[in-house]
């Protein structure tokens, strides 16, 4: 490295070893170390109280398996994310293009279009009960002067589109922000040398503003994936997984497995079946992370 | 930004764009708006989603804000997330950016880029699926419902903030007056200290205000570690969604608190902004 001329070997070589290492043990120790425990957990009988009271082999992942539960918030999860993620990201890319057009308050859209990324996700969810309500919802009342009636929070389809849509106001903040970024970061003689030779506006955006800023929607897309199969605060919030379970999501789920049945054994064993199940998506992120790291 | 292509725009395609920003906006502030509205009503005025001018619709009332703010629960819980917030924030910053620092200046045996990779692997993990090793811990260490216990987990996640952003904010600072500070006999230590680390003020801002939104909305680990007097304002907005069931004027006053924090902070915070949260891959 360039920091570096002289003697590269010796300057700091103890130092940096001193900056680094606190950051690294703490990580092994509070999410490499427990994660060991998980998989060890996934493999015992515990009974609450006595701790492990032996190993069942495979019988915790045979149980997670076999069960319509864990099934459903797998679907649920899988819904979430796919219906989500593609809206956050073409609502997401055309507010920062719009945004990106540098109109006058361009800068007092760009704060506000951009503020629901910091809101607390419970707090939407619980906000979102009183939007959604069937007596004196906001959204509810709005569409009743359309003449339309969902049956938002009282149907699984209509309990999940709901927080869905939350999760769209909540996250589509988060695209626009990195494409917006990356969009910006496209040097201005490009538009200009592109505003010449297209013949109106779309043009210019397909051929030039969605290419150069391809890279950059790529990881929020990752990103916002990779959260998205988290999902826990606004459908949890929103919804407490009801009607009966219809609608709740995989972290829910295995979150009440845990805490409030203090079943550890399938706890542990949902969530390593999930890791797997997602390996692919996950191998495909640290790829392009890596490349963009250096 | 680009004026070029807003300066050929037709009046028509003008008109058009500022008519989506606006929905855009009226969209993204309706939700406060909505909820401002409902925390100076009455209970059954709640019920009522046409009255929505003040005083002219419904008469206004400070009622839920003095039922929240008189609840002892509720200012335990406010105080609990300030602390753990800023708990977790500077614990966060105190480990994660001197090991941002090594990683951008010094080599180690693995790539620097593989390093910050591996601390940015704990974000792929559930939560959920962690909880239990997490909550055993905690117990072993009588860390449960404490604001330390929760300080701890929480700056664990976040250190691969702290970590992946620094460091591509430092890798961008020139290395120019470290080097002549170098030559001066400065030792590691003061070229970090008095150089690096004032020169990349701005970047440590805004990774501390995102460590602190992060906390601050985490919902799970806090309902999960906490029962009572550590319980954070998020784990109380999810309980009371469950036990209080819904009074919208409360749920109106709770969702405000709950929020305003972190939004606040974010007004000031933008320049950084897209790079932290892409974890540094998108440069600024």
């Amino acid at each position: 490295m360039k920091a570096m001329h002289g003697r590269p070997a010796e300057y700091g070589a103890v130092f940096k070893y001193v900056l680094l290492l606190p950051a690294v043990l703490w990580v092994v120790a509070f999410t490499f170390a427990p994660l060991i425990f998980v998989i060890r957990y996934s493999f015992a009988n515990y009974v609450l109280g006595m701790g492990i009271t032996g190993y069942i082999g495979l019988q915790n992942y045979a149980d997670v398996l076999a069960s319509d539960r864990f099934w459903h918030s797998i679907m649920v999860t899988a819904i979430y994310v796919a219906v989500s993620v593609p809206v956050e990201v073409v609502l997401g890319f055309i507010a920062a293009w719009l945004v990106n057009l540098g109109a006058p308050w361009a800068r007092g859209f760009r704060t506000i279009i951009g503020m629901p990324l910091f809101t607390m996700e419970v707090a939407i969810g619980y906000l979102g009960v009183t939007l959604f309500s069937s007596q004196g919802g906001l959204v509810t009342a709005v569409l009743e002067l359309a003449g339309i009636e969902v049956p938002w929070l009282s149907t699984p389809s209509g309990g999940i589109a709901a927080a869905i849509l939350l999760d769209i106001w909540r996250w589509t903040s988060f695209v626009f922000i990195i494409v917006l970024a990356g969009l910006s970061s496209i040097s201005s003689d490009l538009y200009d040398a592109a505003i010449l030779d297209a013949r109106n506006h779309w043009q210019v955006m397909w051929r030039l503003g969605i290419p150069l800023a391809w890279p950059v929607t790529t990881i929020a897309i990752l990103l916002r994936i990779i959260e998205g199969l988290k999902v826990f605060a606004i459908p949890y919030a929103l919804t407490t997984g009801g009607p009966g379970t219809s609608t709740e999501v995989f972290s829910a789920m295995d979150y009440l497995t845990t805490v409030q049945f203090f079943n550890f054994g399938q706890g542990s064993a949902m969530g390593i079946i999930f890791l797997i199940m997602v390996a692919a998506l996950i191998t495909v992120f640290f790829k392009q992370m890596r490349k963009r790291l250096g | 930004m680009t004026k070029i292509l807003w300066l050929r725009a037709s009046l028509i395609s003008k008109v058009v764009v500022y008519t989506l920003l606006a929905l855009a906006a009226v969209i993204t502030l309706l939700p406060f708006l909505w909820a401002s509205i409902n925390s100076i009503k009455t209970s059954t005025a709640t019920f009522e989603p046409h009255a929505f001018i003040p005083f002219l619709n419904f008469e206004p009332t400070l009622d839920s804000w003095r039922n929240v703010l008189s609840d002892p629960q509720a200012i335990n819980a406010f105080i609990s997330s300030v602390v753990v917030s800023v708990g977790t924030t500077v614990f966060a910053l105190i480990l994660g950016v001197p090991a941002a620092y090594a990683l951008a200046r010094f080599q180690f045996p693995i790539r620097s880029g593989d390093i910050a990779l591996w601390f940015l692997s704990q974000r792929v993990l559930p939560p959920a699926v962690v909880l239990v090793p997490f909550y055993l811990l905690m117990v072993s260490l009588r860390l449960v419902d404490t604001w330390i216990g929760l300080i701890l987990c929480y700056s664990a996640f976040n250190l691969a903030f702290a970590v992946v952003i620094m460091r591509d904010i430092f890798r961008d600072v020139s290395t120019e007056i470290e080097d002549a500070a170098k030559v001066e006999g400065a030792t590691p230590w003061q070229i970090f200290w008095k150089i690096s680390l004032p020169l990349s003020v701005d970047g440590l801002i805004v990774t501390a205000v995102l460590v602190f939104a992060f906390t601050w909305n985490e919902a799970l680990f806090a309902s999960a570690l906490t029962s009572q007097s550590a319980t954070t304002f998020s784990a109380l907005v999810l309980a009371s969604r469950s036990t209080r069931g819904v009074d919208f004027n409360i749920a109106a006053v709770n969702t405000l608190i709950g929020i305003v924090p972190p939004v606040i902070l974010y007004f000031f915070v933008q320049r950084y902004l897209a790079r932290g949260l892409s974890f540094g891959a998108v440069k600024g």
